[in-house]
């Protein structure tokens, strides 16, 4: 039996390269040895992509998009179908946690200069799957059509109408419609389910093709293959399996504590996770006094209500995200890792996080004279960062990169 | 470094002092309310409560008669015959209202607001408050008006039970800028008259003010339940899932542990 079992796994392996690349991309794929609790986010966010991917097509079994139906079909499934609630909020819970691991992710990216030499691509990709995170959570959101999706959906197509000569026709093209209706709803509902994922699928699948192919960096910024044994293996590394899974699967388990108390206890996330007032259906007759972003996108909304004009906001918004795909050729410091920088990497990087700390704290809220200043001081921080990397990080004096991890 | 982070702190501070309006509107802050979901006593009388005085114009559309009857533990006959209205009505049915949108149009000007997720919507607390806080408005078409929710289209419904409740005023010490009570030469506190306390004129209802908070606790209660019936589930399956992380953790970790011994 076993014979004839291997026999086909021959026939179908000499056809299909598959112990080839599950050598290749898991059991003897070699990771760095030494890393930290940052380098663990990447595999949560796969696994939150599965999860959304899983509990996506559940909610769709039951979720109908159109415009009179959508809101009632959201609470069918929480009421009528058995356990619907686990997986809408598994889905909702999902986008935030999303969200949480990829700016983690991020952030691990830009502390430890994941971005240098040769990972510049990878790190591409990555912002790549941002930005479509950013439209794919945006789309979603207005699905359940309660009254912060119709309105939210509002400022934001909205914000096409800015663009000269185009912008109108750009703003009705989007939307389908001359309002936000079931037309918008539909074409949302297509590109939410199929569209983006599928785009975002391969991208991830990208991601992962670049990293593999330049293997994963390390908190210290050392080039593990400059030391490699007789088979060309990097000395300070260890095969993924069954080494670097057993982190992950720690990971895992931390995460899904984590992930369980929120879906479990605090599923509107205080109503930052799920608005409030997306418990009322949507009423193109009644405004709500204050519309919000959900708390992914508040950094970047405050950006946009700094400015006092609409164009230069949106402009300010897309450089926001824009900036962050250059972040490679910005920082000419010969150390990747803040570990080895100088103290002037360190000060930005503690102003930059605390400044944007206070602008996603600030786009939650409503706006006053004093909020607007704030966030207008926020963003040039947060511009001032980038753009003054190339200078910071040349004047410097950075520390001796260790040769071993 | 340091003088960096204080800063911002300050910036923080600076943004977060502006004031805000109050969540209960003329009330101030809401008057707490903390649901006792697997309470079957209280969300019983509450659900009483809601059909005999609020079904009339709320409807409860999204939920349905029988998934109410089986939650609450009531036995479906006993439902049937005294909570559902309507002959025509099916036990699976959702619970559309008996009031004709139209016609409650003519009657209040807009038409009464679905109920089944005011709670999630406004959040207990603020429902709790707001059913609490009518007060005697001879302004007013229905000659009511709320603290919570000033001008109000709706009629005290409960005003027999709760009695007459009218806005008095009384003397209050005045809080000097220090935050200490201001006092005159003698050592007595200088008052001041103030507006806008409720007060209930006592024997004016057929319940104490003690009694009629219990009905409307009750009746907040099932409304919460109807705005997430599943919540009590969702609590309580909650537990055994992270239970089951920590088992997972726990032995995801040892292994880990055990494997790390390889290469450290």
């Amino acid at each position: 039996m076993s014979n004839q079992s291997s026999g086909i796994f021959n026939w179908v392996n000499d056809r299909l390269p598959i112990k080839n690349t599950y050598e290749r991309h898991l059991s003897k794929h070699p990771v760095p040895k030494k890393v930290n609790f940052w380098y663990l986010f990447g595999a949560l966010a796969l696994v939150v992509l599965i999860i959304q991917i899983v509990s996506g097509i559940w909610l769709m079994f039951g979720y109908e998009n159109t415009e009179e139906g959508a809101f009632a079909s959201v609470e069918y499934i929480m009421r009528d179908v058995d356990y619907g609630w686990v997986v809408r909020y598994m889905h909702t819970t999902g986008a935030s946690m999303f969200f949480a691991v990829v700016y983690l992710h991020m952030f691990r990216g830009l502390m430890y200069g994941s971005y240098h030499k040769p990972r510049e691509l990878v790190w591409i990709f990555g912002m790549t799957i941002y930005l479509v995170m950013m439209a794919e959570g945006f789309l979603g959101y207005v699905l359940p059509y309660g009254q912060m999706s119709y309105w939210g959906a509002q400022v934001i197509i909205s914000l096409f109408g800015a663009i000269p000569f185009i912008g109108e026709s750009l703003e009705l093209w989007v939307r389908g419609d001359y309002y936000i209706s079931g037309a918008t709803i539909s074409r949302f509902f297509a590109l939410h389910v199929v569209a983006l994922p599928l785009i975002l699928i391969a991208l991830v699948f990208m991601h992962l093709v670049a990293l593999h192919e330049v293997g994963a960096g390390n908190p210290e910024g050392v080039d593990i293959e400059k030391y490699v044994d007789e088979d060309g293996v990097p000395l300070d590394s260890v095969p993924f399996f069954p080494y670097k899974i057993l982190n992950a699967l720690v990971a895992i388990g931390i995460f899904g504590i984590v992930f369980s108390i929120i879906m479990f206890f605090f599923p509107e996330g205080g109503g930052y996770m799920l608005e409030l007032a997306n418990f009322e259906e949507a009423n193109p007759l009644s405004t709500p006094d204050h519309i919000a972003p959900v708390w992914y996108y508040s950094p970047y909304y405050a950006m946009l209500r700094a400015i006092p004009d609409k164009l230069g906001g949106l402009i300010v918004m897309g450089a926001a995200i824009a900036i962050l795909f250059v972040v490679p050729w910005l920082d000419r410091s010969k150390a990747a890792s803040i570990r080895y920088k100088g103290n002037l990497s360190k000060i930005a990087m503690t102003i930059f996080v605390i400044s944007w700390l206070m602008l996603a704290w600030l786009g939650t809220m409503p706006v006053t004279e004093l909020r607007t200043t704030l966030s207008q001081i926020g963003t040039v921080i947060y511009f001032a960062f980038f753009l003054l990397m190339p200078v910071y990080t040349s004047i410097e004096k950075s520390r001796p990169v260790p040769e071993r991890l | 470094m340091k003088l960096v982070i204080l800063s911002f702190f300050f910036l923080f501070s600076l943004g977060a002092s502006s004031a805000e309006s109050a969540p209960c509107g003329n009330y101030g802050e809401c008057d707490e309310f903390a649901p006792q979901l697997n309470n079957l006593e209280s969300l019983q009388l509450g659900a009483v409560t809601f059909m005999n005085n609020c079904y009339g114009c709320h409807s409860l559309k999204y939920s349905r008669w029988n998934r109410i009857a089986k939650d609450l533990e009531i036995p479906e006959e006993i439902f049937a015959s005294n909570l559902v209205y309507g002959q025509t009505v099916k036990l699976g049915d959702t619970m559309n209202g008996s009031m004709k949108k139209e016609v409650a149009e003519t009657w209040f000007g807009i038409s009464p607001p679905d109920l089944t997720l005011v709670t999630r919507l406004h959040g207990s607390d603020w429902v709790y408050t707001y059913l609490k806080t009518f007060y005697e408005d001879s302004s007013k078409p229905y000659g009511v008006n709320n603290m919570v929710y000033p001008g109000a289209a709706m009629p005290n419904v409960l005003a027999s039970m709760q009695g007459q409740q009218i806005l008095s005023c009384k003397q209050v010490p005045i809080i000097a800028s220090n935050g200490g009570v201001k006092r005159d030469s003698s050592g007595n506190n200088i008052t001041e008259e103030k507006c806008g306390y409720l007060k209930t004129i006592p024997g004016s209802g057929t319940l104490s003010t003690e009694e009629f908070d219990e009905v409307i606790y009750n009746l907040v209660n099932f409304m919460t339940y109807v705005g997430e019936p599943s919540r009590a589930d969702r609590e309580r399956i909650g537990w055994y899932v992270i239970l089951f992380f920590i088992i997972f953790t726990s032995f995801a970790y040892l292994l880990f542990k055990e494997y790390q011994k390889d290469y450290h």
